[in-house]
């Protein structure tokens, strides 16, 4: 337990790292995974013999 | 980014528009960690405001610089950006009393953070309230100030909901 609580604390302070970077590279970093967002967001074409289910 | 801070700058000085200031959430990013996010939101003050074309002459300025319209944004490279009419005082007031930042040496004028909490406040989806805990934890806005500018704009309700959802640790 002490062991995931030390992991969940360096992830915390690895978070907090991440806000002091300037704004410019951290919009830099949201315009690297742009694309990738585009395309989870994009609605999906359901399969023909299933109807509620769509391609992965 | 900095394409469209100078192409905003740009509008401004050739009176396409009055005023601008970046909302969203790459403003946002400006105070907190960064965040995922499809496109750049700007608040306008338009020059012509009774048009009923409001955002016509923005678009003509942009084909013009070889920025194409997408969807309801216009994308200034890899950002689709939405040039959003100011369209109530508390938008108004977040654009007039936005802030100058430096955009690797771009002046680029973002809404405060505590404008970019209560307008969240008054949009009320799941990510608004998630981008006023993250403002709050970021320490760039207090409670009390949220609180104070709600009840400004009409929003006290809005935010003793929020807060009761929300409450302070």
């Amino acid at each position: 337990m002490s062991e995931i609580q030390a992991l969940l604390e360096r992830q915390a302070r690895w978070q907090k790292t991440r806000q002091a970077l300037s704004w410019p590279e951290k919009v830099r970093m949201a315009e690297r995974v742009l694309e990738s967002v585009r395309q989870l967001r994009r609605p999906r074409k359901a399969e023909p013999d299933n109807p509620e289910r769509t391609p992965p | 980014m900095k394409a469209v801070a100078q192409l905003l700058n740009e509008m401004r000085s050739s009176g396409v528009i009055r005023n601008y200031a970046l909302f969203g959430a790459v403003a946002q990013m400006r105070y907190t960690e960064p965040v995922a996010t499809l496109d750049a939101d700007v608040l306008v003050a338009v020059s012509q405001p009774d048009r009923l074309d409001v955002l016509g002459d923005i678009y003509a300025f942009c084909a013009a610089r070889g920025y194409p319209p997408e969807g309801e944004a216009i994308r200034v490279g890899p950002w689709p950006t939405q040039f959003v009419p100011v369209f109530t005082p508390l938008t108004r007031e977040a654009m007039e009393q936005a802030e100058t930042a430096d955009f690797d040496g771009v002046p680029f004028r973002v809404v405060k953070a505590v404008h970019l909490a209560v307008i969240a406040l008054s949009v009320g989806r799941a990510k608004d309230f998630a981008r006023i805990l993250s403002l709050l934890e970021s320490g760039s806005v207090t409670r009390q100030e949220i609180g104070l500018l709600a009840a400004r704009h009409d929003l006290s309700a809005a935010w003793r909901q929020f807060e009761t959802r929300f409450p302070h640790e």
